[in-house]
C-alpha cells in the first residue's frame, strides 16, 4: 500500500481511458447479457481492465501493479459507477490494502478475485458468526460481495485479517435485487492464515467505502445527466416537459445532491489517501452523503421521466438497482450518520485535550 | 512599467501619504473616510484599469491586482473600485459626460450616498414588471411610483432608479435608469420593519419628485439593459464579500455548532437527533466542500456549475439550522429577550433564514436559472414578453 497520486493531467489522463474502455465493452446491452448470466461477472471486461492497471490499481509496483492512491482509486469508480460496470473493483481495491507477495500478483494481473467479508465490529449485516481459532475459520459470513467468483476469502475484523482458500468455503449465491452486483453466503470450515492486523481491516473497509462513494457518485451523476436530457427532448403540452418548473427544480435539486456527493467522494479519498486526521469523518460523510444523493437521483430520475422509466428495457431501475444494492453495503445512511458524529466528537475531544 | 516598477511606486506612496482613517461602519451614505478616498482617487490608485481621463491608469487586470495587493498589505481603503464600485462603474459606463464629471469623483470618494430603488410591492422576481412613472417635462422627468427593500435610503443622496417611460411597448422596452436626486419633497423613506423585528431596508415612496435630463443613464427606454451592467457588478460584488465571509469564517468549529449545541442540550446520545445533527452539519460541510471544489475547478480554468447551487444549499443550511436549534432548545424556544440568548438565536436564526431564501431572488428563481443556465433547459414561455405593458396583468 502507498500513497503515490497522479497529477491532474494524469489523472484525467486515467478518467478518459477508463471511460472510453467502458464507452466500448461497457455498454448498457453489455450489462444487461452479464446481469442475465449465472455469475454477473464479465470476465472479459475484468481482463481488459487488469491490462490497463485498474485491477491493480492499489498494489505496489513491484508486485505488477500501479501503486495509485484512494484518490485514483475513487476516480476510476466514478466512471465505474456510471457504466454500471459489473466487475470485482470494490472488492478488489480492498484485498489490495490486505495482500503482497505472489497473491497481490495475482490479483493486480487478473488472475484471483478475493472476496472480503467484515467480521465483527466491521460486519454491517448483523448476521454473520464466523469464529476463528486455532487456525481455523468456522461459521457463515453473510452477503459477501463477489463471494462467487472469488478464489480466496478475506477475512477482516477488528481482531485481524485471515486468508481462508476457496475449497474450505460452502458458496450460497444469494438472488440479489440488484443483479449487477451480486453477493453470496460463505460457510467456512477450514483452515485461516493470518495476514494482517486489525487496522489493515479497518484500511480495507475504509478503501471500500471510498469505493463505493466513488461508486454511487458516478451512477448519481450518469442517471442525472440522463435525466435532465430526457427533460430537453421529450415534449408534451407541446413544450419540452423540462420548460415546467415542476421538472426544472427537481433537476436543480438534484443538481445539489449530485455535485454534494461528486465532492464528499474526492474528499473522503484524499484524506484516505493522505491518513488524514479527520479521515474517519470524511469517510462516513462520504458514506451517507453518497448513499443517499445516489438514491434520490436514481429515484426522482424515474418519477421525472414518467411511463417510460417503468418499463424494464428503460436503464433507469437499473440505477435505481444499482442504488438501493449500495445503500445497505458496509452499512446503511443511519449507522454512518451515527458514526459521522461519534467521528466529530472524539476529533473535538481530542482538539480540546 | 514592470510589475516591480508599480509595486515600488504605490509601494512608497502608501508609505508616504497612509496614516489611517476612520473605520466605516455602514455601507450606505456618506462614508468618513472621504478625504483619503479622494486622495487615493487624485493619486490614481482607485480605479488604476479605467482610462487616464476617467481618475485610471489604463492598467492590465494584472498590475491593478498589484495595486490592490499593496492596499491590503497597508491596510488602506480605497483601490479596487473599478471592480467593487457598483455606483461609479454603472456611471462611468452609461451616464451623460456632464453627468459623469459631477458624480464619478464624488462616488470615488464616497462622498455622496447612494441607494438601488429597483423592486416594487408588485415587481419583486419579476423586476421588469415596475409600474413606478417617469413622465417628461421641462428639462426633465416628474417621478410617481413605490419602491421597496431599499438599504440606505435614509441617508442617500441619490437613488439608482428604474421608471417606466413608455407603458406601449413590452416590458423589457419601455424602462429607463436614472439617478434620483432623493433629498427632494416628494421623495419619502418609512423604514420596514422586517419579520425578526429589525429594521435594515426602507420603503420609498416618490410623488412627482424631479430628476433632470441629465441625470437619465444609457437610452431613453433604454434601461433594462443599463441594469443588467448595475447587477452584473452588484453580483460581482457580492460574491467577493461571500468569498470573503466564507474565508474568514470560523472554520470547522463554525461547521460543528450543531454538535455543541447538541451536547450542551444534553441529547447528544438520543439516536434520534444524533441523525438530525449529523444531516444539518453534513449540508454545511458539504457546501464547504463544494465551494472548495468549485475553486479549484475555476483556477484550472474548467468551468464549474457549483456557484450557482450555493445560495439553494446555503438556503436550506440555515432553514434546518433554525429548525434544530429550536427543537434542541425545546420549550425554552417559546421565550425571547436577553436573558434567553439562545431562545433569542434560535428564533432570529429561523426567521432571518428567509433573508437568504427569498432575497437577491428567491430559491424558486434560482431553480429556474440553475435550470436554464446550468442544465440547458427551456424557459417557461412568458405570456406578457411580447405585449404592451399596458395590457399587462397585474394584481
Amino acid at each position: 500500500m502507498t500513497d503515490a497520486t497522479m497529477n491532474q493531467e494524469e489523472r484525467t489522463a486515467l478518467r478518459d481511458t477508463v471511460r472510453r474502455l467502458f464507452a466500448d465493452q461497457c455498454t448498457e446491452s453489455d450489462v444487461r447479457r452479464i446481469m442475465e448470466s449465472d455469475s454477473g461477472h464479465d470476465p472479459a471486461l475484468w481482463r481488459s481492465l487488469a491490462e490497463l492497471g485498474i485491477a491493480g490499481l492499489l498494489v505496489a509496483a513491484d508486485a505488477g501493479g500501479s501503486q495509485l492512491s484512494a484518490v485514483e482509486l475513487e476516480l476510476v469508480m466514478e466512471e465505474a459507477g456510471a457504466a454500471l460496470a459489473p466487475v470485482p473493483l470494490i472488492s478488489t481495491a480492498m484485498a489490495s490494502v490486505l495482500l503482497d507477495g505472489e497473491l497481490a500478483e495475482a490479483l493486480a494481473a487478473g488472475r484471483t478475485i478475493a472476496a472480503v467479508a467484515l467480521l465483527g465490529a466491521l460486519d454491517w449485516t448483523g448476521d454473520s458468526n464466523v469464529r476463528i481459532e486455532g487456525g481455523r475459520a468456522q461459521g457463515t459470513a453473510r452477503f459477501v460481495p463477489d463471494a462467487g467468483i472469488a478464489d480466496i476469502f478475506l477475512l477482516a475484523s477488528d481482531e485481524g485479517v485471515h486468508l481462508v482458500e476457496r475449497a474450505s468455503a460452502g458458496i450460497t449465491p444469494l438472488p440479489t435485487f440488484d443483479r449487477t452486483r451480486r453477493m453470496a453466503d460463505v460457510r467456512f470450515d477450514g483452515a485461516a492464515t493470518r495476514i494482517g492486523d486489525g487496522a489493515a481491516a479497518r484500511r480495507a473497509r475504509d478503501i471500500g467505502l471510498v469505493a463505493l462513494a466513488g461508486e454511487q457518485t458516478g451512477g448519481a451523476r450518469r442517471i442525472f445527466d440522463i435525466t435532465v436530457d430526457y427533460a430537453r427532448e421529450r415534449h408534451q403540452f407541446g413544450r419540452a416537459i423540462g420548460s415546467f418548473q415542476a421538472i426544472k427544480h427537481m433537476a436543480a435539486d438534484l443538481l445539489l445532491e449530485a455535485e454534494s456527493a461528486t465532492s464528499a467522494a474526492r474528499d473522503a479519498a484524499r484524506q484516505v489517501a493522505e491518513g488524514a486526521v479527520g479521515k474517519d469523518a470524511a469517510v462516513a460523510l462520504a458514506a451517507f452523503a453518497c448513499a443517499d444523493a445516489f438514491l434520490r437521483c436514481a429515484k426522482d430520475g424515474i418519477q421525472m421521466h414518467g411511463g417510460i422509466a417503468f418499463t424494464w428495457d428503460h436503464p433507469a431501475h437499473l440505477y435505481l438497482r444499482r442504488a438501493r444494492s449500495g445503500v445497505q453495503l458496509f452499512g446503511d445512511s443511519n449507522i454512518w450518520r451515527d458514526r459521522y458524529v461519534a467521528a466529530l466528537d472524539a476529533m473535538q475531544k481530542e482538539m480540546a485535550a | 512599467m514592470t510589475d516591480a516598477d508599480l509595486q515600488a511606486e504605490v509601494e512608497a506612496w502608501l508609505a508616504a501619504n497612509w496614516r489611517g482613517a476612520p473605520p466605516r461602519e455602514e455601507s450606505f451614505g456618506r462614508d468618513p473616510r472621504a478625504e483619503w478616498l479622494a486622495q487615493v482617487r487624485d493619486a490614481g490608485w482607485a480605479v488604476p484599469r479605467w482610462p487616464r481621463d476617467w481618475y485610471g491608469r489604463e492598467l492590465s487586470a494584472e498590475q491593478a491586482k498589484i495595486v490592490e495587493r499593496a492596499f491590503t498589505a497597508a491596510g488602506a481603503p480605497g483601490a479596487g473600485q473599478d471592480r467593487s464600485n457598483l455606483w461609479a462603474n454603472t456611471a462611468l459606463a452609461h451616464a451623460t459626460d456632464s453627468f459623469k464629471r459631477v458624480i464619478v469623483p464624488q462616488l470615488l470618494a464616497g462622498e455622496v450616498g447612494m441607494c438601488l430603488l429597483y423592486s416594487e410591492p408588485g415587481a419583486g422576481s419579476d423586476l421588469a414588471a415596475i409600474r413606478t412613472r417617469a413622465e417628461k417635462v421641462e428639462g426633465g422627468w416628474r417621478v410617481t411610483g413605490q419602491k421597496i427593500w431599499t438599504s440606505g435610503a435614509m441617508i442617500a443622496d441619490y437613488g439608482m432608479l428604474i421608471a417606466r417611460t413608455d407603458w406601449d411597448v413590452p416590458k423589457h422596452r419601455g424602462i429607463s435608469f436614472f439617478f434620483l436626486p432623493m433629498r427632494q419633497e416628494g421623495v419619502e423613506v418609512r423604514p420596514l420593519r422586517q419579520i425578526t423585528d429589525e429594521s435594515h431596508f426602507n420603503e420609498v415612496f416618490i410623488t412627482d419628485a424631479f430628476v433632470p435630463d441629465e441625470n437619465l443613464l444609457g437610452p431613453l427606454n433604454g434601461g433594462w439593459g443599463v441594469l443588467q451592467t448595475a447587477l452584473a457588478y452588484e453580483r460581482s460584488v457580492m460574491g467577493d464579500m461571500a468569498r470573503g465571509a466564507r474565508s474568514g469564517a470560523a472554520g470547522a468549529k463554525g461547521d460543528h455548532a450543531m454538535l455543541e449545541l447538541a451536547r450542551e442540550a444534553g441529547k447528544l446520545d438520543d439516536p434520534v437527533v444524533r441523525q438530525d445533527v449529523a444531516q444539518v452539519i453534513a449540508w454545511r460541510v458539504l457546501n464547504k466542500l463544494n465551494t472548495q471544489r468549485a475553486k479549484a475547478e475555476l483556477a484550472q480554468g474548467t468551468s464549474s456549475s457549483i456557484m450557482s447551487l450555493g445560495k439553494l444549499a446555503m438556503s436550506r443550511i440555515l432553514h434546518e439550522e433554525g429548525r434544530l436549534r429550536t427543537e434542541l432548545l425545546g420549550p425554552e424556544s417559546l421565550l425571547e429577550g436577553p436573558d434567553h440568548p439562545r431562545a433569542e438565536d434560535a428564533n432570529f436564526l429561523s426567521l432571518n433564514a428567509y433573508f437568504t431564501s427569498i432575497g437577491g431572488g428567491t430559491d424558486q428563481i434560482q431553480r429556474n436559472i440553475i435550470g436554464e443556465r446550468v442544465l440547458g433547459l427551456p424557459k417557461e414561455p412568458e405570456i406578457d414578453r411580447t405585449i404592451p405593458f399596458r395590457e399587462v396583468r397585474a394584481g
